[in-house]
């Protein structure tokens, strides 16, 4: 146990009296945790850039648009084509794209369509903006639709208002109606106790006297014609007179021939009944004078109400044609519309594939990223290791011949990799073929930057062990910083726009797009370029890192040969 | 004809200065060895001489040919290279690669020839007796051989300076003899060297010149029947075979125009009065007596006695 404690001691010694191995052991997982720490230590949203395309930016686009940024979410605006919008997903610009229509108002019984477009290669980020979306859209939909609510029910409480005043109306008309009712019903009544049934007795008068009294009125007429004679009347006068009264005389006798009969009744009789009966039809005919004025009195009463009744039925028609035509304004009447008005349909940027396909651009990168960091610091210590290493320093060569070389190496052995990796892939993923020759050459690029990267980190440590834990290190927090694991968006803001320099990023952006998307090196160039400047800068700094080197390596030969000369004075004092 | 002519050369490191005012010549053919003791700046000197570092003051020339005359060292590095061969104090090849492939690498990327690069490499091979190793992993090669191999990465490409940092450090006496005949065989070819070591009676052996350093200045320098001259002795030494009657030998030395005698156990020093007659009486007695002795020094010192003077003086 007490061996075990000591040797374990002298271990940890020995790793923290050599400088690099302190650093690295100990400030690696902090430099790690502090770079991670910084970037994910935020609760904000994430950083999404949305393309926001409309045929028309109206009021309604704007107000989406504002509500969308209120977010902080980074809206970009798209007023020429749609697809211009959905190429910037593929290349990265923004994340998703949504095309509004116009018009968020709903007029009729069809919901508003919204459809955004995603990019379903991002895996770890598409759910997320899917999501996000659509809750902002659920948002907004819920708006909209409490706007139609709204409007539903400010219409109805306007029938409400409108049919409560008119009530009022309808009642009085209805009291004006009933009091109508009663009036003609008692009118009815009054009408219907009206006796006029008329006598019906047989008047048999007898002909005889008749005929006397005829006779009688005859000679009277013939005593009167005679009479008329003697009267001072003109003769004209006396004419008329005579010819009537002639005319008379002539009809009794006509009369005294028809009724000559014996059995007939007396006249006188007939008379008296005729007389009573007349009275009768007189007494009733009185009773239903006085009631007609009566009821007639009540019909101008019940016409008045009923004219008063109309006119508030004329009112009320007018009201309930309002209400009519108010409500008849609603457009949306479908229950499933006023519920969802906004509907959201995700189209997908790329056709579906499987996460193989998505995750490929991105292990392809990892890959070359770790190897290539690996073999380039390998590499360099190898070579500052090696017991030829000072002999290289007499040779007549260029300081960039063995920087050179050593890339080379780095390549040559990347290029196998990536080879067999990109064959094998195709087994997998027959569809890729044609993407191949450009992936190969942004593989290329990548592994430059990494190689050089590493050949960094060989340059700065003197072990390898070292530099191979520098280089694992400087890998983890690439590839921490690249989305593959964390969505990017989630990084801290003032730290995210840093990212998209990561060259991890940039690397597996580039394969995506001609993987996922076949887009063309045309339309990638910024990127390329991007990439080709790291490995000349990186370059420089390598070539300015060697000549460091060369000063660095005089000074520790010097130093060496110097403790060597110490060590051995002390050993022939020892002897002596 | 001069090879490398160092011009009031000064180096300093942290502005501590390591060598000061360093004037020597290196002429075409020489074996030249720097000596010194450990830390008395040779190693700064070689470095010096091979541009590996520049000179805080002062010049390194280099002639190239007799037409072009002198070239800065510093300032023709690149082209001065191709001229120059280095054997660092240890082991400076590939040990991954076999004794072939590290030949035949290093004279690529000197530029050599592929058809004299090959010949070179065979002759290299057969000269330093590695050829039935050429095709062993130079890492399983022994200490001598791998000093041989060394030698042969340096002289791959013809050089005409060949400079070696201590060429028999950590090697045995057989080894280091080896060293040495190797060395004065390249030396046959036309091959200038520079040798930097502390077994001075190695360099004593095979160098015709010499600068003795000492204290970051050259204390003296040239050709090493100059160097000793200042110190020519007044005594001669006599070593005595392990057994002889020292004692006789004593006696008899007496008789002769003696003024000391120091005994070193089978080593006598004598300083004689009249050293013709006392090394003629000594010798005469020795014939007469039927004895015999190792060797007798009669005049010059030894390359060690006159380090160990002029670093003691100091």
């Amino acid at each position: 146990m007490k061996s075990l404690l000591l040797l374990t001691k002298k271990n940890l010694k020995l790793l923290l009296r050599a400088k690099a191995s302190a650093l690295i052991v100990i400030f690696a997982p902090l430099l790690i945790i502090l770079i991670l720490g910084l970037s994910y230590n935020t609760s904000g949203p994430f950083g999404l850039r949305i393309g926001v395309y409309s045929t028309s930016f109206t009021e309604d686009v704007n107000s989406f648009m504002a509500s969308l940024q209120e977010q902080e979410f980074k809206i970009v605006k798209y007023e020429a084509s749609l697809n211009e919008c959905v190429e910037d997903i593929k290349l990265g610009f923004v994340h998703t794209c949504i095309n509004v229509p116009e018009s968020l108002k709903v007029d009729g019984n069809t919901a508003k369509e919204i459809t955004f477009y995603v990019d379903p290669s991002k895996i770890n980020l598409v759910y997320m903006i899917q999501e996000t979306l659509k809750t902002k859209f659920n948002f907004k939909a819920q708006q909209i639709s409490q706007e139609i609510t709204a409007n539903i029910l400010t219409k109805l409480s306007a029938t409400k208002t409108t049919l409560g005043e008119k009530s009022s109306l309808l009642s009085s008309a209805k009291e004006k109606g009933l009091s109508a009712s009663t009036s003609t019903e008692s009118v009815r009544a009054t009408l219907a106790s009206l006796d006029l049934a008329l006598p019906v007795n047989i008047y048999n008068v007898s002909v005889s006297n008749t005929t006397a009294r005829i006779t009688t009125a005859s000679s009277k007429i013939e005593e009167a014609i005679t009479k008329v004679s003697a009267t001072n009347l003109t003769a004209t006068e006396k004419a008329a007179i005579r010819a009537l009264l002639e005319d008379a005389n002539t009809k009794l006798t006509s009369a005294s021939n028809n009724t000559n009969d014996s059995g007939s009744t007396s006249l006188t009789t007939i008379i008296s009944s005729l007389e009573t009966d007349l009275n009768s039809a007189k007494t009733k005919l009185s009773t239903a004078s006085s009631t007609i004025s009566t009821t007639s009195a009540s019909l101008v009463t019940a016409t008045a109400g009923l004219q008063e009744s109309v006119a508030s039925l004329d009112t009320v028609l007018v009201a309930l044609n309002d209400v009519q035509s108010n409500l008849n304004s609603i457009t949306v009447t479908d229950p499933a519309t006023i519920a969802s008005p906004l509907v959201t349909k995700i189209e997908k940027v790329s056709p579906d594939s499987t996460y193989l396909n998505y995750l490929f651009p991105a292990l392809l990168v990892l890959v070359v990223m770790f190897t290539s960091l690996l073999l380039g610091t390998t590499l360099v210590l190898m070579e500052k290791n090696s017991p030829a290493f000072l002999r290289n320093f007499f040779l007549p060569l260029h300081k960039v011949t063995f920087i050179a070389s050593t890339y080379l190496t780095t390549l040559v052995l990347i290029l196998v990799q990536i080879v067999i990796i990109l064959g094998v892939s195709l087994f997998f993923l027959h569809d890729s073929l044609t993407a191949i020759p450009t992936i190969f050459l942004i593989l290329l690029l990548a592994a430059s930057v990494f190689t050089f990267l590493g050949m960094g980190i060989g340059y700065l440590f003197t072990s390898e062990e070292t530099g191979v834990l520098a280089s694992i290190s400087l890998g983890s927090i690439l590839l921490f910083l690249s989305g593959v694991i964390l969505p990017l968006e989630s990084v801290s803001p003032w730290l995210r726009d840093l990212t998209f320099f990561n060259p991890y990023v940039i690397a597996e952006k580039l394969i995506r797009e001609v993987f996922i998307f076949n887009s063309p090196l045309s339309m990638m160039w910024v990127d390329l370029l991007t990439l080709l400047g790291y490995v000349v800068v990186l370059f420089l700094l390598i070539l300015i890192a060697e000549s460091m080197l060369h000063h660095n390596i005089v000074n520790r030969f010097m130093r060496h040969h110097h403790r060597q000369v110490r060590e051995k004075e002390k050993l022939n004092k020892t002897e002596v | 004809m001069e090879l490398i002519e160092l011009k009031e050369v000064s180096k300093a490191y942290n502005k501590v200065p390591i060598l000061e005012d360093v004037n020597i010549t290196i002429e075409e053919g020489d074996i030249y060895g720097i000596i010194g003791v450990s830390g008395s700046g040779k190693t700064t000197l070689l470095n010096l001489i091979t541009g590996f570092i520049p000179p805080t003051k002062g010049s390194v020339l280099y002639y190239s040919s007799a037409v072009q005359g002198p070239r800065d060292l510093n300032e023709n590095l690149h082209k001065m290279k191709k001229h120059i061969g280095f054997t660092p104090q240890h082991n400076s090849f590939y040990p991954k690669l076999t004794v072939k492939e590290n030949l035949l690498h290093f004279g690529n990327l000197y530029g050599v020839k592929r058809a004299t690069l090959i010949s070179n490499v065979k002759s290299l091979l057969h000269f330093t007796k590695l050829f039935d190793h050429r095709d062993k992993l130079s890492e399983h090669l022994s200490g001598g051989m791998r000093r041989r191999l060394d030698i042969a990465c340096s002289l791959v490409h013809k050089p005409k300076l060949l400079i070696m940092d201590e060429p028999t450090a950590d090697l045995d006496q057989v080894l280091q003899n080896e060293i040495m005949y190797l060395l004065q065989e390249v030396n046959k070819q036309g091959i200038t060297i520079v040798i930097a070591s502390h077994h001075l009676d190695s360099v004593e052996n095979i160098c015709n010149k010499v600068a003795i350093i000492h204290e970051g200045k050259v204390q003296s320098h040239g050709l090493i029947d100059d160097v000793k001259k200042p110190f020519l002795k007044d005594h001669f030494t006599i070593n005595l075979r392990p057994g002889s009657n020292k004692s006789i030998v004593v006696s008899s030395l007496q008789r002769l125009p003696v003024k000391k005698i120091v005994d070193r156990g089978n080593q006598l020093i004598i300083y004689p009065s009249d050293i013709q007659k006392t090394v003629s009486g000594l010798l005469q007695f020795f014939k007469e007596e039927n004895l015999y002795f190792n060797d007798l020094d009669i005049r010059k010192p030894s390359l060690i006695e006159i380090f160990e003077k002029i670093t003691q003086n100091k």
